[in-house]
Formats: C-alpha cells, sequence, structure tokens
C-alpha cells in the first residue's frame, strides 16, 4: 500500500515537472508575440508585429517580412525573455534554498544583505559614471562586487570558530543591510540629477537584456542551480535539524557554506543586470511548497521554472501595459504575486507553507 | 568521486564561461563610417554622419533645441515629456526618459538620437550597444545650452539658423546682464522654489539665472545642486524676493507662501515681492531659458527693465 502511493507521488512529481517545462516554453513563444514597436511608416500610431511574423522569424524564414521585424524579435525581445526566465529561475532557487537554509518563511534571497550592497555598488557606479568609461557593464559590475562584499562581510562576521548559526548570520545580515541601505540613501540625497537613476535601478527592470548579458548570465545561474540540486537531500535534511543532520554523516557546516555561496551566488548575478526585483524569491518558492511539497529534490527543480515563467509573464505586462512607457518590473511582481500569495495563504491555513513543516 | 570533485569541475566550468563571456562582450568591436566626431557633455567621442534626417530626441531640452534651429520636420520621434512647441504633438511617442521603448526606438531606424542628461550613462550605453548614434547634450550653463545649439545645427547642416539663434539669445543675455553686471547695483537676495522647500543651490541653473539676472541665491552655500531647505533656514535668510515655479508639476500657491509659518517676517512676504515662473523654461535646459533669466531679470530688477 505505502509502495503504492509513493509510486504514485514520483510519477505525480515528474508530470508537474514536465508540465511546468512544456508551460515555459510555451510562455517564451507566446510572450514573444507580444510587444508595440513603432509605426514603420514615419507618424502615427505603434504598430504590432503580426503573430504570423513571430513564427516565421523564429523558424528562420524572416525574410518574408521587413528587416525590422527580426531585428526586435532576435535581438530586442528573445533576449530580453531568456534573460527574465533565468533571472525568475535564480532569485526562485535562490529564495528556496534560503528558506530552506535558514528555517524561516520569511527568507528571500536577499535576506543577508544582498540587496542592499548591490545597491550601494550600483549607486557608486552611477555616481563614478562620469569618470570611468561608459559601458553596458560598468553598473553591473559594480552592483555585483558590492553584493558579494557584503555577503562576504556578513559571512565573515557572523562566523564564530569555524561555524555558522543560521539566527545570527540572519541577524548579521538585517544588521549590515540597514546599514547599507543607510548608507545607499545618503548616496541617493547627495546625488542630486542622478538621484532617480539610482531609483530607478532599484526598482528593477529587464531593459537591460542583450545577448551579452544572456550569455553571461546563462553558464553562472544554471550551473549555480545544478549544484544547489545536487544538495537538495541534504539540504531537506537541514531544514529538519542540524543535529539530525549531522548524525546521517552530513558534513553540515560545509554544505551551509556551498548553499550560501552559491544561492547568493545566482541571486548576485540576477540582481546585477536586473536591479532589485523583490517578490519572486519569496512567493514563487512557497507557492510551489504549497503545489508539491516540502521535499528539496522536487522543490527546487519546481521553483526554477515556475521562477522563470512568473517573471517572464511579469514583465510582459511590465513592457506592455502602458506602452511606449515601461514600467519597473519590481512593482507588476509585487502587484500581481501579493494578493494571489494571500490567496493561497488563506485557503492552506493549516501552516503547511512553514518551509521546515512536513 | 564525490560531490565535491563535481562542485571543483563545475565552478572550473563558470569560471571560464564567465571570463570568455566578458572577453567576447568587451573586445566586440563596432565599425563607424564617419565624417564627423564629436565630443558630447558626457564625454563621449561620437562619431555622426552629417546631415541626419531621421532624429530621436529623448527630452523636451533637445526636443525645444531640434525645433528651434529649424530641423523639426526631422524628428521622428520624441519621449513622453517633450511638449513643446506644438507640433511635437504629432510626433511618434517612444516612452519616457527613463524607459525608452528599445522596440519603438529600433523600428522609427533613427540615424541620430539625442538625449540629455535625464538619460542615464547606462541607458546610452544600451542605446550604443544596439548600433544606435547616441550624442549627449547635457549643458551645465547658459553657455553650454548656446554651444550646444550650435553644434545641434553644424551637426544637421542648419549652421546659419542655429548660429542666428544662437547670437540672439546671447544679444538678449547680453542687454540684461549690461545693466546688471553694474558693480554699484544694489543686489537683493532670491530664494526660488522649484518644489515645496526644494530650490536651486550652487552649480545649478536656478543659481546661475540668479546671479547674471542681478540678485543674490539665498541658497548659494549649499552642500547639493538641488538642495531641499528647512523654514528656519529660509526665515534666517531673510529673501527680499520669493519666486516660486508653476506648471504641470508644482501646485504651489502664493497663499502657501504666505501662510507657511514665520514666513511672513521675511521681506519678500511683507513687501509682497512674491512671484511665479513657468516650471519648463525654468528647468529645461534649451533656448527658453532665455525667457525664463529675462523674467528673472524683471522681477529682481524691475527698476531696471520697465
Amino acid at each position: 500500500m505505502f509502495k503504492i502511493d509513493f509510486e504514485k507521488k514520483r510519477i505525480k512529481r515528474k508530470l508537474i515537472l514536465a508540465s511546468l517545462f512544456c508551460a515555459l516554453i510555451f510562455t517564451i513563444i507566446i510572450v514573444t508575440m507580444i510587444g508595440t514597436m513603432g509605426p514603420l511608416g514615419g507618424q502615427g500610431v505603434p504598430e504590432k508585429i503580426p503573430f504570423k511574423a513571430v513564427l516565421d522569424v523564429l523558424s528562420g524564414k524572416g525574410y518574408l517580412w521587413p528587416d525590422v521585424y527580426e531585428t526586435i524579435i532576435l535581438d530586442i525581445r528573445l533576449p530580453r525573455i531568456l534573460l527574465a526566465v533565468l533571472v525568475g529561475c535564480a532569485l526562485a532557487v535562490s529564495g528556496t534554498t534560503m528558506q530552506g537554509l535558514f528555517k524561516n518563511p520569511m527568507a528571500d534571497p536577499f535576506l543577508i544583505g544582498l540587496a542592499p550592497g548591490a545597491a550601494v555598488g550600483a549607486s557608486f557606479s552611477i555616481l563614478l559614471g562620469i569618470s570611468i568609461s561608459i559601458s553596458i557593464y560598468s553598473t553591473p559590475f559594480f552592483a555585483s562586487v558590492g553584493a558579494m562584499l557584503t555577503v562576504f562581510a556578513v559571512y565573515i562576521i557572523a562566523r564564530s570558530s569555524g561555524k555558522i548559526r543560521v539566527e545570527t548570520l540572519l541577524l548579521t545580515g538585517i544588521a549590515v543591510g540597514s546599514f547599507l541601505t543607510a548608507v545607499m540613501s545618503f548616496m541617493m540625497y547627495m546625488a542630486g540629477q542622478q538621484f532617480r537613476f539610482m531609483f530607478f535601478w532599484m526598482l528593477g527592470g529587464l531593459y537591460r537584456a542583450s545577448w551579452e548579458v544572456v550569455v553571461i548570465a546563462f553558464p553562472v545561474i544554471i550551473l549555480g542551480v545544478i549544484i544547489i540540486q545536487l544538495f537538495a537531500r541534504d539540504l531537506n535534511a537541514i531544514t529538519l535539524g542540524e543535529e539530525p543532520a549531522t548524525h546521517l554523516g552530513i558534513d553540515v557546516e560545509m554544505v551551509k557554506k556551498i548553499l550560501l555561496i552559491f544561492s547568493s551566488l545566482i541571486a548576485g548575478v540576477a540582481v546585477a543586470f536586473t536591479g532589485i526585483i523583490g517578490f519572486v524569491g519569496l512567493i514563487i518558492p512557497h507557492m510551489m511548497r504549497i503545489l508539491v511539497g516540502p521535499d528539496h529534490r522536487i522543490l527546487l527543480p519546481v521553483s526554477a521554472l515556475a521562477g522563470g515563467i512568473f517573471l517572464v509573464w511579469a514583465d510582459t505586462v511590465a513592457r506592455t501595459v502602458l506602452s511606449p512607457t515601461e514600467i519597473p518590473v519590481g512593482i507588476i511582481t509585487a502587484l500581481c504575486g501579493a494578493p494571489f500569495f494571500i490567496y493561497l495563504l488563506q485557503k492552506n491555513k493549516k501552516g503547511r507553507f512553514v518551509s521546515h513543516a512536513t | 568521486m564525490d560531490k565535491f570533485t563535481i562542485i571543483a569541475a563545475i565552478c572550473g566550468i563558470i569560471l571560464i564561461s564567465f571570463s570568455t563571456g566578458f572577453y567576447l562582450a568587451i573586445n566586440e568591436e563596432s565599425e563607424w563610417e564617419s565624417k564627423l566626431t564629436i565630443i558630447d557633455d558626457y564625454g563621449r567621442d561620437v562619431s555622426i554622419t552629417i546631415n541626419p534626417q531621421r532624429i530621436i530626441s529623448l527630452s523636451p531640452s533637445t526636443t525645444e533645441i531640434l525645433f528651434a534651429v529649424g530641423m523639426g520636420d526631422r524628428v521622428i520621434g520624441v519621449d513622453e515629456y517633450s511638449d513643446y512647441p506644438e507640433e511635437v504633438k504629432d510626433k511618434t511617442k517612444i516612452g519616457s526618459y527613463l524607459t525608452p521603448n528599445l522596440e519603438i526606438i529600433i523600428s522609427l531606424k533613427p540615424d541620430l538620437i539625442l538625449v540629455s542628461d535625464m538619460t542615464s550613462k547606462d541607458d546610452v550605453a544600451i542605446l550604443e550597444e544596439k548600433g544606435l548614434t547616441v550624442v549627449v547634450l547635457a549643458p551645465r550653463d547658459i553657455d553650454g545650452i548656446i554651444q550646444d545649439i550650435r553644434l545641434v545645427g553644424a551637426i544637421g547642416n542648419n549652421s546659419a539658423e542655429a548660429n542666428n539663434l544662437a547670437d540672439s539669445l546671447e544679444q538678449r543675455i547680453n542687454a540684461v546682464t549690461s545693466k546688471t553686471s553694474n558693480s554699484n547695483l544694489n543686489r537683493p537676495s532670491v530664494y526660488i522654489e522649484y518644489y515645496p522647500y526644494w530650490t536651486y543651490g550652487p552649480g545649478s541653473f536656478g543659481n546661475d539665472l540668479i546671479l547674471m539676472a542681478g540678485g543674490r541665491n539665498v541658497a548659494s552655500t549649499t552642500i547639493t545642486a538641488y538642495p531641499e531647505i528647512t523654514s528656519e533656514f529660509l526665515i534666517a535668510s531673510n529673501p527680499e524676493i520669493i519666486i516660486f515655479t508653476v506648471g504641470y508639476h508644482a501646485s504651489t500657491t502664493v497663499e502657501d507662501i504666505t501662510n507657511r509659518a514665520g514666513w511672513d517676517a521675511t521681506d519678500a512676504v511683507k513687501y509682497n515681492r512674491i512671484y511665479t515662473i513657468d516650471d519648463d523654461i525654468m528647468a529645461r535646459p534649451g533656448p527658453r531659458i532665455v525667457d525664463a533669466f529675462e523674467q528673472l531679470a524683471e522681477m529682481i530688477h524691475p527698476e531696471l527693465f520697465s
């Protein structure tokens, strides 16, 4: 009896994974068709690219249509959509890992000071922009350096005799984060004209996407996600308690260190290129936990796919709903995500959303 | 073969692909067929094909300059805040200067994009990366505006018209400064507010305009260029003239000013020297800033200009 249940569960999980994967592919194709471009003839109302043209361009028959269709679909929309998938995936996996690691339902990828660290780095780059060369990589570079330095500093401060207590780490993260937020606010206050660039960076957005950015983000995020997946079973044990995990023969300190490094790394890369996109890393893990349960072996890949799908749709809304103007995507993720999340919580009041519940 | 070996291997792969990505990205060079190379206001060398015919303007000030030098008919797209002159309303809107819509910009196939410092360096880099020619016009003072007007004329092969405009603007400025630069002139203290309690400090256009118009800026020693001041500071500095901007962003009224606690102690309120000025002409570094300058001079020295 028990064995049959177990088999059923495995099949159900595979089904969920497969259908989410199909949904992601489907999403990418559909979303590529959505957008507004300028009027080809000159003055007038913006035009839309016909669906048929999108399919033709994607299947290599773009020569049937004006050149500009191909440029827009292949050079503007596709890299942006793929970056949204990668970033959504990174934030969701990082959030899932942090929630498991800290055994805290409030945890998200930015918990240990990553976001304010990146923001200070980015502001630094924006303020210094005149003296260093102008490149699309300077702000992402400084943002990722800021994020990594902050996480490293938090880790060093929280460490005592080679061990890390998650409670200390969390509190240190909050303290360092508040400090950096103050630094950030002061920089914004003093920035004058450049204030708006910093503010806008903080709201997050995928408009910086290009193939080069995708090429840089892809290997880091995908491999980071794979490494975290390798430790899914260990993460399960740690969420149940560090002592029992040690008795199971797991090098808990080592695993914690690796998970912290890689979940910060993928979130850091995401933040570097897109600014601070909130909520994805917080609610996607919870939603998926309600759907598939707390076993990280399935929870992690499911969250990765769902995070990608969610952010792609959020970004599509962000770039089209007020076209030609664009809304920062962080506003959309919170606006759509929060009510849906509350609805899910209401439906599951038994407390299953708490990460270590089984 | 344990997990840690796998991790070491994967880290290696990450490092290699990461650095390859960066290398490829940095070493990609674009070729220019240049006819005119200029240094723009972000200090960038830009090669421009002279006489562009499809121009996009990403800020109200650059739009005003383009129209003022007679190149309005070549403007094919503007940001959504460009609202002057009237003809701009028929142009395609390409989003706000903070998030220009790349799809629209590229489909318009511009041969030149003019932006102001409302567009960040990052966004300029993004546009350039898509193969577009971008020139930043971010003048720091009135001379800078006049230089930019001549520059736009030179780029557009419209120098005669642009130089005429620039010369006449210079004449109008000189007509005012010849009177206000007199060293025996009484220089009243002035406070200009562009948003409740926010004013122009050193390094801003507002500060320059007050000085050139023969006034003293009460906020001339603040640390930032666009500072927020306190009531205490304002009352203590006792401005003889208070000017506030009106327009789309500002809904201040004279009553708001006079009703602020303690402000009735200032000379400006006592002798009723409170004036308004149009937000757009004050804030935009375009040709209409000379209108703002003339109006300010009249408010500060009504005895010189009647």
